[in-house]
């Protein structure tokens, strides 16, 4: 307590204080002005491990400890600073070029400046955050100086200079007086160099002497600096771009931000996230709170920049311009394959966009009919970008011959695997190099005068089509934190290691509370092969003739502890990914495939849910229980089968399993009559060879009884723990729902079966849809009910992760599954939220208090933010592994399959094939050659052809296809291509 | 814009530059307006805050609007503390305006009544009031305290007798509650945005002694880490005591250069009892 007692050293009168001033608008358009003091100190030390003198004013904790000096005694030179030097980014070179200051390869030593620091945080919190970790790395020793309360260095606007210059101005300032401040240290003290890609701030630190460098100059000093050369992007001049003539300018000018508040505030504009059509990159639609459908974005001009993603504000046109979607496919790589990269066309639409573009306006002209058109935008401006890094390959067509082999910079374009992403222009010197390769990129910036964003290279992940960079390539687009886990992450993991075992003496703190469930007869199902087992099961006869059933989970908030590094990893990463040959953890190894994995005949802590069931699986009771439990089996869904099918098999676990089915059988039953939907989406299974692992044969998944089993009392314990986690923490519970779709989305199919089938498909609520839904079928083809079931589910909203407080009661509902409320907690090793729910539930039970972080609204909605995208990344990533997969298993082969037609264009139509669940686009031009004409009947769904080849093809058609496997030239993946073989 | 107040861990700077137990300026005059009884002015960083005292009274036919609460009514052995707050809308930047009836307001007065009733020898004023108005010009964090130095300075201005000084200061800790970071350093006054961000709580102490004459607490925060608050804001309560009582020495001097006051009646001399 002493230590806590400092004396207050200085004298409180002699501080050196100044105000700042800083302008702040808020949500709702409001300018505020804030002043705020600042106290000027001298004890800010420069941190360099040279300095004694800095070394005595150390700052020092509430504990007395003293912060580590950061900057190295022997820092790396380079060709002009021998003696060695450390450098100052200024904001502009960390805002473009992130990526070269994570590099290992170079840049150690590094002073980031507060200034610097701030102007970051207001640009962009991911590169905030980003640069926050840099400076916590040991190995990359960043420095943050707090030039702004160092006396010093700290500098005043002067009256008429604007805050950029006044910022750039702190920061040579602070070069300069770092440089002074070592050179005391000794004769040959390292260099202290600033670093800038705008032309202005270096051309006055030239002035005044301080050394300063262009990232690409600098870079250029370093030992095999070339490599990086590519990841730098361009000297930035801010005026440059009044400079150029008006007729230049290829795009409309993006609003002010204030002026898109008025507009938004006004109902003038609308704001919303930008979203590209898959299949027509011209293409794009917003949702805004005005509108009840959403808004079409049609043509570049329209688009005005916008990238699929961003936050953009729109206004909506004229209703002489509402139009209907779009019936035809436009790909942006048949469309704009010859343009040059190096030359920018002075109009902004190529002549082969205006063809297409007109070929659309007319046939809607003629179309037109009242009702269909919908409302129509254009974009005024960008809130905020949702760029991110991405995966693609230098188009072959857009380089030179004389860059295949210089080393000359040029440039190229890149086409991003994400087909909503328009190809980005890239300046780079190794094209030879890069070529055929899956490399990562980023969009720089987007100017008026280029008709495509330009971008730079960060890094090559391997040869195009290989099985490894093809699996980082997707964990990269889908965001998928697949690196190992760090030393922190592991330091959480219990000391004993895979010996740790359920403590044999029940007084030992870990049976704290604890039931001691060993003698149940619990086993698990699950699919061959799962080493993580989640969950367990029993069943036994009461005697009063009721059953007791149990689902037991793994115990994981047992050995992950909130808020810690391995908590806070898991948090971030979300779930574990599955991908076709490989599973990317959320948690340790040792953890989700031992330690809390309820393997077989061993004893392991479990949370278990306990019901009392009559016959008729109506719940008499129930109750949550921590305890320790001793799998007899674990059995795969197959084994699990033919012991409940074997009549000879009498002993007392089978029959537990078969009273445990009967159970199911009810239970799901209820559900249905309530109203559950049953949506199906084809599951695949790839067949791998097992010695090389390369993919043989796909198979659908064959459904057994006892799927149906688990997954019925799976969601029972999740119904059960999300009743009892709302009552004991009515605003803080972490629940999930699934929200009823919007009428409207199902209007399109409902259209199609009355026009096509005539069947009618009500959507008044889920139990009416999954009633409809079971009508139709046709009698002559059995998948045409699963081919509808796959349509309508596409038709949903997708079910989220949510915070009780922020949602009324019936909001909860689960739409899918017809319950009141619905949370995840049956699978804590591979997902987040079912953790949270874990903590939560013990809370409830007073089994430990309640942590902070399972309680704090804001901290909750944070995770819930994330899990959610980590979740929908998680199953995109999983279904394009599976795609990849597939594509590898047909290479060469060629097979002839019936499919469906799920969807048609005036240009062609998307063909799914059951067997392999992979659905592709036969567009006219794949039909014969010369292009066939054709004849779309938009009220029919009818595609009729002519000329060259004479073919019908009608939506849900039955087809005949030939599959074979071809590799993408647009996107640099091989997939499957389809042929149409014949109409039947 | 400035960082928020997670950037603590990188520097151990606070995100106006101060260290973890440094107070902010604090600047005050007492006898700012010669009309009142006692009359004080205070700023601690850029909270600023007048007080005036009236008093002690005996009560008229009708007695003052808003009462604190403290020491006792009209009729009672003791002298009432009667409390008014006027927060000034310019006071903040979102120019809320907050009417006489704002709970907040009726809290505050009842606190810092309960508090100078603590120092002031309100026995030896039966029947009577003493009329305590504050007036809030500016707010950056730290509220109560300031409210209730300035009230303090005013007292001592109106020279109603007082056990000692009631000095006030803030203090809170460099981490959320949720965070739960058991190495959080604790914080000694806090401005606004720190407030804001961070647990915190308010605490004032009677003259050189460790007893607390205040304490309040508003704000989440683990057990653990209170102790290490209350020493450091108990800390901060005698540096302000120090700073009140050279403001007071020094006005006192001032007076007696002036001849305000007759020589040889001193300030050290001046019995307070
Ligand atoms: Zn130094």
């Amino acid at each position: 307590m002493a230590s806590l007692k400092r004396s207050f050293e200085s004298d409180p009168f002699a501080q050196n204080i100044s105000s700042k001033v800083y302008v702040r608008s808020t949500k709702s358009g409001k300018v505020q002005k804030i002043v705020r003091e600042v106290y000027l100190r001298q004890d800010i030390p420069c941190s360099s491990k040279l300095c004694n003198a800095c070394l005595k004013i150390a700052p020092r904790d509430a504990a007395n400890r003293p912060i580590p000096f950061v900057l190295s005694e022997k820092p790396a030179g380079t060709s002009v600073f021998t003696q060695g030097h450390y450098i100052v980014p200024d904001t502009n070179a960390f805002l473009s070029a992130m990526d070269l200051f994570e590099q290992s390869s170079a840049f150690y030593d590094v002073i980031v400046l507060q200034v610097v620091l701030e102007e970051v945080r207001a640009r962009s919190l991911p590169l905030y955050n980003r640069l926050v970790s840099l400076t916590k790395s040991e190995d990359k020793r960043f420095y943050v100086f707090f030039n702004e309360f160092r006396l010093e260095t700290y500098v005043t606007r002067e009256e008429n200079e604007s805050v950029n210059d006044r910022n750039d101005r702190a920061v040579r300032k602070a070069v300069k007086w770092y440089n002074e401040h070592l050179s005391k240290t000794s004769k040959k003290a390292p260099a202290v160099v600033m670093l800038s890609n705008d032309r202005d701030n270096l051309r006055k630190a030239k002035e005044d002497d301080i050394p300063a460098y262009s990232l690409a100059n600098y870079v250029s000093q370093l030992k095999d600096g070339e490599q990086l050369l590519d990841m730098i992007p361009e000297l930035e001049e801010r005026d440059a771009l009044i400079e150029k003539k008006p007729g230049q300018f290829l795009y409309p000018e993006h609003y002010t931000l204030s002026k898109m508040n008025t507009g938004v505030k006004n109902g003038l504009l609308h704001q919303g996230i930008f979203n590209v059509s898959p299949y027509n990159y011209l293409e794009g639609s917003i949702r805004v709170p005005a509108f009840p459908k959403a808004l079409l974005i049609l043509g570049r001009e329209n688009i005005n920049r916008a990238v699929d993603g961003d936050l953009v504000v729109v206004e909506v046109l004229p209703k002489d311009q509402w139009k209907q979607p779009s019936t035809q496919v436009i790909e942006e790589e048949a469309v704009t394959m010859n343009e040059n990269p190096t030359e920018e066309g002075s109009d902004l639409i190529s002549e082969k966009e205006r063809k297409v573009l007109q070929e659309e306006a007319k046939r809607t002209l003629a179309k037109t009919t009242e009702g269909h058109a919908l409302p129509t935008a254009k974009v005024v401006g960008v809130i905020k970008r949702n760029w991110r890094q991405y995966v693609g390959h230098i188009d072959q067509s857009s380089v030179s011959s004389s860059a295949a082999q210089g080393r000359k910079q040029d440039s190229v374009f890149v086409i991003p695997m994400d087909k909503k992403i328009p190809k980005i222009r890239l300046r780079t010197r190794q094209v030879a190099e890069l070529l055929g390769k899956r490399i990562l990129v980023t969009i720089d910036a987007w100017d008026r005068t280029s008709r495509h964003p330009t971008g730079h290279f960060v890094r090559s992940l391997g040869e195009l089509e290989t099985k490894a960079a093809e699996t980082e390539a997707l964990l990269l687009e889908y965001d998928v934190q697949y690196r190992p886990f760090p030393k922190t992450v592991l330091d959480c993991l219990p000391k004993e290691g895979h010996d740790w075992k359920v403590p044999a003496s029940m007084d030992d703190p870990g049976w704290r509370d604890r039931q001691d469930l060993r003698d149940l007869l619990i086993c698990s199902i699950d699919p061959i092969g799962c080493q993580d087992i989640d969950d367990a099961l029993h069943a036994r006869a009461l005697p009063n003739g009721n059953f007791e059933v149990g689902v037991h989970i793994a115990d994981v908030s047992h050995f992950v502890k909130p808020n810690n590094a391995m908590d806070t990893e898991a948090s971030i990463r979300g779930t574990t990914v599955y991908l076709v040959d490989k599973r990317i953890d959320m948690l340790p190894m040792l953890l989700g495939t031992d330690l809390c994995s309820l393997k077989p005949y061993v004893e392991r802590y479990a949370f278990s849910v306990i019901w009392e069931m009559n016959s008729n699986a109506d719940i008499v009771g129930s109750r949550f229980t921590k305890s320790v439990i001793k799998s007899r089996e674990a059995f795969s869904y197959e084994q699990a089968q033919l012991r409940i099918d074997d009549a000879s098999q009498q002993d007392e676990l089978t029959n537990s399993i078969r009273t445990l089915l009967e159970l199911s059988k009810k239970l799901k039953q209820k559900r249905l009559d309530a109203g559950a939907l049953s949506l199906s989406s084809p599951e695949i299974k790839v067949h791998m060879e097992s010695e090389t692992s390369d993919p043989i044969d796909v198979k659908t998944k064959e459904h057994l009884p006892t799927m149906s089993l688990v997954e019925e009392f799976m969601l029972l314990a999740n119904t059960s723990v999300a009743a009892k986690i709302y009552e004991a923490f009515p605003q803080t519970a972490i629940l999930r729902r699934h929200a009823a779709p919007p009428k409207t989305n199902f209007d399109e199919l409902a259209n199609q079966l009355r026009v096509k089938k005539g069947l009618d498909l009500s959507v008044e609520s889920s139990r009416a849809l999954a009633d409809s839904l079971d009508l139709c079928v046709d009698p002559k083809e059995p998948f045409f009910n699963t081919l509808i079931r796959i349509m309508a589910t596409r038709c949903m909203m997708s079910a989220e992760y949510f915070c009780s407080g922020t949602q009324s009661y019936p909001e909860f509902r689960h739409y899918g599954l017809a319950s009141e409320i619905y949370t995840h907690f049956t699978s804590p090793i591979r997902r987040y939220a079912d953790l949270v729910a874990h903590r939560q539930l013990a809370a409830a039970i007073e089994y430990e208090a309640v942590h902070p972080a399972v309680r704090s609204r804001g901290r909750l909605e944070a995770v819930c933010k994330n899990i959610n995208v980590r979740h929908r990344n998680a199953q995109l990533a999983g279904r394009a592994s599976i795609a990849y997969y597939v594509g590898q298993a047909l290479r060469g082969k060629a097979t002839e399959e019936d499919g469906f037609v799920m969807k048609i264009f005036s240009n062609g139509f998307v063909v799914l094939v059951p067997k392999f669940g992979i659905e592709s686009l036969i567009r006219l031009r794949d039909l014969a050659e010369p292009e066939p004409a054709a004849t779309y009947d938009a009220e029919t769904y009818t595609l009729t052809t002519s000329g060259s080849r004479e073919v019908k093809v009608e939506l849900f058609q039955k087809v005949r296809v030939r599959v074979t496997d071809q590799k993408d030239e647009t996107t640099g993946k091989r997939g499957v291509k389809m042929e149409l073989v014949s109409t039947y | 814009m400035p960082l928020d107040t997670s950037a603590y861990s990188l520097a151990l700077l606070r995100v106006d530059g101060r260290r973890w137990n440094e107070l902010r300026r604090i600047h005050a005059q007492i006898r700012t307006q010669a009309a009142a009884d006692g009359s004080s002015y205070l700023e601690m960083g850029h909270t600023k805050v007048m007080c005036v005292v009236n008093g002690p009274s005996e009560p008229g036919p009708r007695r003052g609007a808003t009462s604190g609460g403290g020491g006792g009514g009209g009729q009672s052995k003791n002298a009432e503390v009667a409390v008014n707050i006027v927060i000034a809308g310019f006071s903040s930047v979102d120019r809320k305006r907050r009417g006489r009836g704002d709970k907040h307001i009726l809290e505050l007065q009842s606190t810092i009544s309960q508090a100078l009733a603590a120092s002031l020898h309100t026995h030896l004023f039966p029947h009577s009031t003493i009329n305590i108005s504050l007036h809030v010009l500016s707010q950056d964090g730290s509220l109560l305290a300031a409210l209730i130095n300035a009230a303090t300075l005013a007292c001592v201005d109106a020279g109603i007798p007082m056990t000692d000084y009631v000095a006030a200061c803030t203090a809170g800790s460099t981490s959320t509650y949720a965070a739960n970071d058991e190495g959080a350093d604790p914080l000694l006054d806090m401005n606004h945005q720190e407030e804001q961000e961070l647990p915190g709580l308010t605490v004032a102490t009677l003259g050189d002694s460790d007893r607390v004459a205040v304490l309040v607490c508003e704000s989440r925060v683990q057990v653990s880490r209170l102790e290490g608050m209350l020493a450091v804001g108990v800390d901060g309560c005698k540096q302000v005591r120090e700073i009140l009582d050279r403001v007071v020495r020094e006005k006192g001097i001032k007076m007696i250069q002036e001849g305000t006051v007759e020589r040889g009646v001193g300030l050290n001399d001046m019995e307070l009892d």
